[in-house]
């Protein structure tokens, strides 16, 4: 076996094997961007008793293998690597939706290995958009990803939501951007932006409504996959109508979406494992009060979740920001059918930002705040110091991109340039540095006007609660039922918004429309299957027979012409 | 130089008024409504009042709090302040100018809604709790209808920042439009949910099940019940000051031309005081909404928004070919 560097396209490249026969890997400024993503949450997840499991490492080793691969077939072997790896995690958490995944899994890869092969077009990107859309959990064939990512354990999760979903999104990027660069269309950039929006849509209203507090960060992640297929999506259709600069901001909202996304997401995950942990529970209906026995836990999911929400000055929000721009600048020129598509688009967009905030109140405000709803919840213990090391260290990261995006946006500047060549980066209108100050100042002078004007008397009560009195003594923290519960809070939007999108019941369209009519094909072939399996000899000679007589008269009549 | 030392003073004006002004507005309205009621109503300087004397009250701590009870209200009103910075009142160009990017706004207004919601759902009692889930049901809505008028106020004035928006709209001969008077109509339903207004909510009201701002301050007293009732002034300044200078930004200063300040205050402060009577006269004549009632006015909002940006396009495409 033989291993050297050589020199490919102005970028460094690994060639390991035979000369010319082995497997070349190279890395360039995108793959070195998504190097930088996995980077952190491997570390973080690594330091979690998941780093014992072998199947993690090879999970791992597949993931940064797709991502440096300079060719087809190692970008498929890491590719599979990861899905099998993952596969037999997610079998370990549990068994019912491991087969789901195995089966969008090798969707994902019989879609991506003909379109790896196929000359750039239509077809092939159609192909890769379908693999690499499943894989990242993209509308319409979303559905698993809310089943699938929260079996594993919290690492194997975090790194599933945060890593995995990314590494489809490169493929995405590797091949619309750069290997397909020269035939893209901008239909391409339309239909990622279609199925982008529809999962910014069902993901944030998901997240608000679903109970389970794994299950609400995987539909998150929808969220977050579909803004950043919007972004994309804006670029690659700029990119194809050439406006270079609208395609560079879009470009730069995805990328810092993917970065902020890439950090807040396995936090939150490695909490909600560090929350199941403690309370054998991740319901938010049995949890409450958690941030009196762990308040550590607590501020780091605090500060996940202000990331979750796109608030000013938290992570989520320069890219929100980018991607809200590009989207006016989009609807800015063109037909005026695509000029109210994106219209509609940013309806959807501040829509999804709203449930985001609601979605991450409702994980704070009821798992962590408020009375507990269980004794197991009021009985929680501080997690253990590697979980809280990992999220530490997320978190930490998470303040450069939510202070000083101006400068994350400098280093994307050689993979913009990589993506769309010849174009120039807009300036970022949006400075936190400054607005952080403000607020500080703010809330500065707030406090020196009650230290100096207000009295800083105060008492412990039993809370006001519309004037109820006290609860008994054998109810310590009164009866859990008075208070709200995650299914409670989401009422309202599940009354105005839910019904009318998902449906009285409450089902995925991706499940309705796309998951069970591939449950009842399935259904009608096993049939099929078993019937031909029972058939008794003689109709088994008369199959055959029939067989033989059909191919006959084929081969007579092609003959014959 | 001189052009920045004027902006530094006007910027101190603004602040200097912004927050001295904001409990004496919301005094304004209250009297204005009690006496077209037929009330005498409470004195213009109550607000200050009761400002003052929950300042000097004992803090009511309930014991289901958590450790970050006290953190809520500064929160929220640093966040609503930093907006009120943000915002121009009597002039265009303060030193804050180049920050007010609209979509900046809307992140600083959801952060203040976001704490105020936690803050509900602290304690863990019911009332709170559902304040804080119809709250995040009319988010919904207001944000959608806000980021679409977003839209139509860039196509306008080719600029994101609410004082380019406003400067453009005073200098540009803008002209009365179809589609500007559409984004009026949205502007004014979702100011009405944000400040926490009839049709939507009633500050006056006293019954817990209709409640929805005050329900979730239900468990708040003393000195952070004051923080979180001088945000809500201040919300309601804002957003006064917010619509008058995108639709009636005539007479507004500018930061570089000292002789303009004088009729910018005097016409903030007419403008401020008949948005206040138009408020209270908008009040008295409407009942409240039930809370399932709320989501449809908003979505007539959010589709007026989309109507003002169709229209433009239609405009554009007429006026192109």
């Amino acid at each position: 076996m033989v291993c050297y560097i050589r020199v490919v396209n102005q970028y460094l490249a690994l060639s390991i094997g035979l000369p010319g026969h082995g497997l070349h890997l190279a890395y360039d400024p995108l793959a070195l961007l998504f190097l930088a993503i996995l980077t952190p949450q491997i570390i973080a997840t690594a330091l979690g008793p998941d780093r014992k499991s072998v199947a993690y490492w090879l999970f791992v080793a597949g993931m940064v293998l797709a991502v440096l691969a300079a060719e087809a077939f190692p970008l498929l072997l890491g590719f599979e690597l990861m899905s099998a790896a993952s596969w037999l995690l997610v079998l370990r958490g549990d068994r019912k939706p491991a087969t789901l995944y195995a089966g969008v899994a090798m969707f994902s890869g019989a879609c991506i290995l003909p379109a790896l092969f196929l000359p750039p077009g239509g077809i092939a990107f159609t192909l890769i958009l379908l693999g690499a859309g499943a894989k990242a959990g993209l509308a319409p064939l979303h559905a698993w990803l809310p089943r699938a990512h929260p079996a594993p354990s919290a690492g194997v999760s975090a790194l599933m939501s945060g890593g995995m979903v990314k590494v489809a999104l490169y493929i995405l990027i590797r091949y619309g951007f750069i290997v397909m660069g020269g035939a893209a269309q901008p239909w391409w950039g339309t239909a990622l932006i279609i199925a982008g929006a529809a999962s910014v849509l069902i993901g944030s209203l998901r997240a608000m409504l679903e109970v389970e507090l794994k299950t609400i960060l995987a539909c998150s992640t929808v969220e977050h996959v579909g803004l950043i297929a919007v972004g994309l999506g804006i670029a690659l259709r700029a990119k194809a109508l050439g406006d270079p600069s609208l395609a560079a901001l879009a470009l730069q909202g995805a990328l810092l979406c993917a970065i902020a996304h890439g950090l807040f997401k396995p936090l939150l995950f490695l909490g909600a494992g560090a929350v199941k942990h403690a309370t054998s529970t991740t319901s938010l209906d049995w949890l409450g009060g958690l941030i009196r026995g762990m308040p550590k836990l607590g501020g780091l999911m605090l500060a996940g979740c202000f990331g979750m929400a796109a608030l000013p000055l938290g992570p989520g929000f320069a890219p929100e920001f980018l991607l809200l721009h590009a989207v006016i600048n989009a609807a800015n020129t063109g037909e005026i059918i695509s000029r109210i598509g994106f219209t509609a688009l940013l309806a959807i967009l501040g829509l999804a930002a709203a449930l985001a905030l609601g979605a991450a109140v409702r994980i704070i405000g009821i798992g962590f705040l408020g009375r507990p709803r269980s004794l197991r919840a009021a009985a929680a213990e501080e997690a253990d110091r590697p979980v809280l090391f990992g999220m530490g260290l997320l978190a930490v990261l998470c303040v450069p991109v939510a202070l000083f995006p101006g400068m994350i946006l400098l280093f994307l500047n050689p993979v913009i340039n990589q993506l769309i060549p010849d174009a120039e980066q807009p300036p970022l209108g949006y400075a936190p540095a400054p607005l952080a100050l403000l607020l500080l100042l703010a809330a500065g002078a707030s406090y020196a006007i009650l230290k100096r004007y207000g009295t800083k008397a105060e008492r412990e009560v039993h809370a006001f609660n519309g004037g109820f009195g006290k609860p008994p003594a054998w109810l310590p923290f009164g009866d859990p039922i008075t208070q709200a519960t995650g299914t409670g809070f989401a009422e309202p939007v599940q009354r105005a918004l839910g019904r009318a999108i998902l449906g009285p019941k409450t089902i995925d369209p991706g499940e309705l429309y796309v998951l069970d009519p591939l449950r009842r094909l399935n259904v009608q072939f096993t049939r099929a299957a078993e019937r031909v399996r029972r058939a008794t000899i003689r109709q088994r000679l008369a199959f055959v027979f029939m067989a033989l007589v059909l191919f006959l008269a084929a081969l007579g009549f092609v003959q014959g012409t | 130089m001189l052009h920045a030392l004027l902006a530094i003073i006007a910027t101190l004006i603004h602040i200097a008024l912004i927050f001295g002004l904001a409990p004496l507005l919301i005094g304004i309205v209250t009297k204005a409504r009690a006496r077209l009621l037929g009330r005498t109503g409470p004195p213009f300087l109550q607000p200050y009042r009761d400002l003052a004397k929950l300042l000097r009250k004992t803090a009511l701590i309930p014991d289901t709090a958590t450790q970050f009870y006290k953190i809520w209200p500064f929160i929220t009103l640093s966040a609503t302040a930093v907006t009120a910075l943000l915002v121009p009142s009597f002039s265009f160009g303060l030193i804050t100018a180049p920050l007010s990017d609209f979509i900046t706004l809307i992140g600083l207004f959801a952060t203040a809604r976001g704490a105020t919601m936690l803050a509900g759902l602290e304690t863990g009692f019911g009332f709170g709790g559902a304040g804080a889930a119809r709250d995040a049901l009319f988010s919904l809505f207001t944000e959608a209808a806000l980021l679409v008028l977003v839209l139509t106020f860039v196509l306008i004035a080719h600029s994101p920042t609410v004082d380019g928006i406003g400067t453009q709209f005073r200098d540009g001969h803008i002209g009365l439009s179809v589609s500007l008077g559409f984004a009026l109509a949205a502007m004014l339903c979702v100011a009405l949910t944000e400040t926490g207004r009839i049709p939507v909510d009633n500050p006056a009201g006293h019954l817990e099940l209709g409640m929805v701002h005050e329900a979730m301050l239900l468990e708040y007293s003393g000195r952070y019940l004051a923080m979180f009732h001088y945000a809500a002034a201040l919300r309601l300044i804002i957003w006064v000051s917010l619509i008058s200078a995108i639709f009636l930004p005539f007479g507004l200063a500018n930061s570089a031309d000292i002789l303009s300040w004088p009729g910018g205050l005097i016409l903030w402060g007419l403008k401020l005081i008949i948005g206040a009577f138009a408020l209270a006269a908008f009040e008295v004549a409407t009942a409240k909404m039930r809370v399932f009632r709320v989501p449809e006015f908003l979505g007539v909002a959010l589709l007026l928004g989309i109507l003002s940006s169709v229209f433009l396009f239609v405009a554009t495409k007429l006026g192109g070919s």
